[in-house]
């Protein structure tokens, strides 16, 4: 009889008896995810106003900047609150309704539900037969041990997957932004060995668990992630013995890209006594029950006394060395200062101006890492309201299919064909190799224009697999091509872009191709 | 439109090509390039090493894999040298790790393709400058000045179904100033050329006949794009999968010939032109002396690279080999260990990119922080 180790678990062996040997409940699921969904797009409704100015303004910009890309619509809605009043939204994702976004990543996606976190709360349906057969799905989202009863590539397919409805559906567009941000910061490549499985986890319950939540939390949960911890060979970070040196890789990883920042101050010391602290954290064996969970092991443990960045830690400290090690390194000066120049070069330009840097650091600081405290500091910022800095950011490739999508409210249900493109153009989720993350400035990314223009062909010809788009209806439902135009581009159009709109042939590959629909 | 000499970029008229082949999983030198002469080699591998009457005789001591014999003759012929016992200091074993860090060409930013295209004198700047066949862009070339990566020479296309979008793109284009600007006028000039090519089917030229596969497919392209002198002058491409730590009797051999078809077709295609192009084959590392349980290998240290072509001093096994009598301890065992790491692969490198056109003093900041000591692949 074939079952799998984890039906046991919850069934319990009562239960057995009904799975016969014909029904394979791990194939059952596999086959389950594998049915693409039908495509989808958000329903056009509210005033669909159109920007009327010939320039970017200031809702234009902040819907650019804190959005994938407006929708038919989102400008009238954004400027009838104001943007504060659109920013104080962004910022509590919780009060946001997105059950449409919810529906579709819960019916096809079921394992990448949200993590018990203080934005959402998952909700049991006793009808959903999924959760009938394992009930761990009910309260949140599959356990990690529970991910290995996937094939590794469905788990792949559906993460990336979920992220591209994510971005295209969910009204919650900050939250998904800053998700797309952590996920490059705290970048792990599934592709390495048990990362294939645990990613999936991480994403859930690392990068969406505290994507709007506290740094510090952050870093502590990604520190403790089984599939960080593969993926930076923290598992066989140890020290048995004097004899037994300590890997360091994790260790330098956290200091250079997750919390200080390559010129943070830090010594190859003090990467040797990170390192140290965190001997003993190990993820349970590929082969044994419970594979997956996180353990401490004290005797593999280094439990004598370090000194970290000039503060010393003392002996006998054991697990708790991690906290130590946290309190010392997550809001410490050069931290604050590296968040603050990442976030302002995502949210402000490739190279952001000091005085917005130096205003976003403060209010890291002064919050404690609270990340909601730190945007809002950013996002009322002089520069990053600045004119000047509008329109002079250069959509990485995702951020531009995205915006593509939203803006011709395209029905989608990201197939494999869009993941392929988005791989043409060089940045599909979770494909990126190294732990830096896919890289923000403009000059890694305009080798593959060509890509994007036949992107904007494709999607206007309806060629992409899954993906289609009714021009006619949008147009119509618009009022016709000026507010068209003014939709995608975020101001009136040019007299040369509504030249080239017209003598195009196809006025929607026009606008996906043209440079100004490039930049946000 | 352009005058004909602005098609060529970088290295002006010299038209130099560099070709960077990687072989993705890591490459067992000891089945390429067997020591047939070595009793130790077949005592290790009882039952994976490549039978000396099998395998296609070099200089005496070294042989080739049975499947490399399409190479003999670039080898006999004095275009092909190979260098042993290479690789670099890596030691974590880790595709991963060390592909990146011999891609990087050490612990630093981007590639060293990237750099070495980025600090000529002339940097390469056409759409076509380089050329990455597959569908992402390797390490190798991050930094690049520009990179299109592109499975075959059909995809370097646009809008056959609207054809008036790219004029009025183009006109757009022609607006945008900085790099933007440039990088679309790159491209609409690259989409000139290849439209003229595409209109004429390719013959390739002293009746080398291509295999179908990806590798061979994408060696035909590259090889277009050489003649029809776009400006190409570096290119990347891989072979995925040799990773052999099971039944490499299996794994390798189809890889092996596609490696050498593939070669030997592209070299019999340029003919004269492959006094101007180097084509370079690497891999992360090489695998365990010993063969393991499963009649495989496993991830190791030394393996081979070869060089062909642009005037390489071939015929000839380069670099240091001290044999299989000293070995590189794995750990605690005493009985499977790693051939070492004798020849760096920027030694290798770092000659290559002189001949194509890097200044000796730039060589240190694309090999940032390491000594080299280049090899003599070229007559000096």
């Amino acid at each position: 009889m074939n079952f799998s180790r984890r039906t046991f678990l919850t069934l319990g062996a009562g239960a057995l008896a009904g799975i016969g040997a014909g029904c394979d409940p791990k194939r059952a699921r596999t086959d389950i995810w594998r049915r693409i969904g039908k495509p989808t797009a958000m329903p056009m409704d509210g005033s669909l106003k159109a920007p009327a100015g010939t320039e970017i303004d200031e809702v234009s910009h902040a819907i650019s900047r804190l959005t994938f890309g407006a929708r038919a619509g989102e400008y009238a809605r954004v400027a009838a609150m104001g943007t504060p009043a659109f920013l104080d939204e962004q910022l509590a994702p919780e009060t946001i309704d997105d059950w449409q976004c919810e529906r579709v990543i819960r019916h096809e996606f079921d394992e990448l539900g949200e993590p018990a976190s203080r934005f959402f709360q998952r909700k049991a349906n006793l009808t959903d037969p999924l959760q009938q057969m394992f009930p761990g799905l009910r309260t949140g989202g599959a356990r990690v041990g529970d991910l290995y009863e996937f094939k590794e590539k469905v788990l792949l397919s559906d993460l990336t997957r979920a992220t591209i409805l994510r971005a295209v559906l969910s009204k919650r567009q900050l939250f998904e932004v800053m998700v797309g941000f952590w996920s490059d910061h705290f970048n792990i490549d599934p592709s390495k060995a048990e990362c294939k499985w645990l990613k999936t986890a991480d994403d859930r319950d690392v990068i969406r668990g505290h994507a709007l939540g506290n740094f510090r939390e952050m870093v502590r949960a990604s520190a403790l992630s089984p599939a960080m911890l593969w993926y930076l060979d923290g598992r066989v970070n140890r020290s048995k013995d004097a004899t037994e040196k300590p890997n360091e890789n994790y260790a330098r990883e956290l200091m250079e890209l997750h919390t200080l920042g390559v010129h943070g101050g830090y010594t190859q010391q003090d990467v040797m006594e990170v390192a140290r602290c965190l001997t003993g954290w190990t993820v349970r064996d590929q082969k044994k029950f419970f594979k997956g969970r996180v353990e401490f092991h004290v005797d593999l443990h280094d439990d004598g006394a370090k000194r970290l960045l000039d503060v010393d830690i003392p002996a006998g400290g054991g697990a708790r060395d991690l906290d130590r090690l946290l309190d010392i390194v997550a809001l410490h000066p050069s931290t604050a200062r590296h968040i603050a120049w990442k976030l302002c070069r995502r949210f402000i330009a490739d190279e952001p101006p000091v005085a917005a840097i130096d205003a976003t650091a403060r209010a890291f600081t002064e919050s404690k890492g609270d990340i909601c405290t730190t945007l809002r500091a950013l996002f009322t910022t002089p520069e990053f309201r600045a004119p000047e800095f509008r329109a002079v950011k250069f959509k990485r490739p995702l951020h531009f299919v995205v915006s593509a999508l939203r803006a011709s409210n395209a029905e989608t249900n990201a197939s494999n064909e869009l993941v392929q493109l988005l791989l043409r153009l060089g940045q599909a989720p979770f494909r990126y190799p190294t732990p830096d993350g896919y890289p923000e400035e403009a000059s890694h990314w305009q080798s593959t224009l060509l890509w994007r223009w036949n992107f904007a062909a494709a999607l206007a010809q309806n060629d992409i697999k899954g993906t289609s788009v009714d021009f006619e209806k949008l147009s119509g439902a618009l009022g016709g091509d000026e507010a068209v135009m003014a939709t995608f581009l975020g101001r009136l159009p040019g007299e040369a872009e509504r030249a080239a709109f017209h003598a195009s042939g196809s006025g929607l590959a026009l606008l996906v191709a043209s440079p100004a629909f490039q930049r946000c | 439109m352009n005058a004909p000499q602005a098609l060529i970029t970088g290295n002006g008229d010299a038209r130099q090509t560099l070709i960077v082949v990687f072989l993705r999983g890591a490459a067992d030198g000891l089945s390429l390039v067997p020591p047939i002469e070595d009793d130790a080699y077949y005592k290790a591998r009882p039952r994976i090493g490549i039978p000396k009457n099998e395998a296609v005789k070099l200089n005496g001591f070294f042989g080739l894999h049975p499947n490399l014999a399409p190479l003999s003759p670039a080898f006999a012929e004095g275009d092909l040298a190979i260098i042993h016992s290479a690789g670099s200091e890596d030691q974590t074993r880790s595709h991963f790790e060390a592909q990146d860090l011999m891609e990087h060409g050490g612990v630093a930013a981007g590639g060293w393709l990237g750099r070495f295209l980025r600090a000529r004198p002339a940097p390469a700047s056409g759409a076509l400058a380089c050329v990455a066949v597959g569908k992402a862009l390797p390490e190798c070339l991050l930094g690049a000045p520009t990179v299109t990566v592109m499975q075959t020479l059909n995809d370097f296309a646009l809008g056959a179904k609207s054809p008036a979008l790219r004029p009025e793109l183009e006109r757009l284009y022609a607006m945008e100033t900085g790099q933007l600007g440039i990088s679309a006028r790159d491209t609409f000039d690259a989409l000139l050329r290849i439209d003229a090519m595409r209109t004429t089917p390719y013959e390739p030229a002293n009746g080398a006949a291509y295999d179908t596969d990806e590798f061979s497919d994408g060696l035909r392209q590259l090889a277009r794009l050489i003649k029809a002198d776009v400006g190409l002058e570096a290119a990347s491409i891989d072979i995925d999968g040799w990773d052999s730590h099971f039944t490499q009797q299996t794994l390798l051999p189809p890889l092996v010939a596609k490696l050498a078809t593939g070669l030997a077709a592209f070299r019999k295609d340029l003919g004269a032109r492959m006094a101007t192009t180097t084509v370079v084959v690497m891999t992360e590392f090489g695998r365990t002396v010993q063969e393991n349980s499963a009649f495989g290998t496993d991830h190791g240290r030394g393996g081979a690279m070869f060089v062909m072509g642009g005037g390489v001093r071939g015929g000839k096994v380069h670099g240091e080999w001290r044999g299989l009598g000293e070995l590189e301890k794995r750990g605690l065992s005493d009985s499977y260990a790693d051939l070492p790491v004798r020849n760096n692969y920027r030694n290798i490198l770092a000659p290559i990119l002189q001949r194509h056109g890097a200044a000796s003093e730039q060589l240190a900041s694309i090999f940032p922080n390491f000594a080299l000591t280049p090899l003599g692949i070229y007559a000096a």
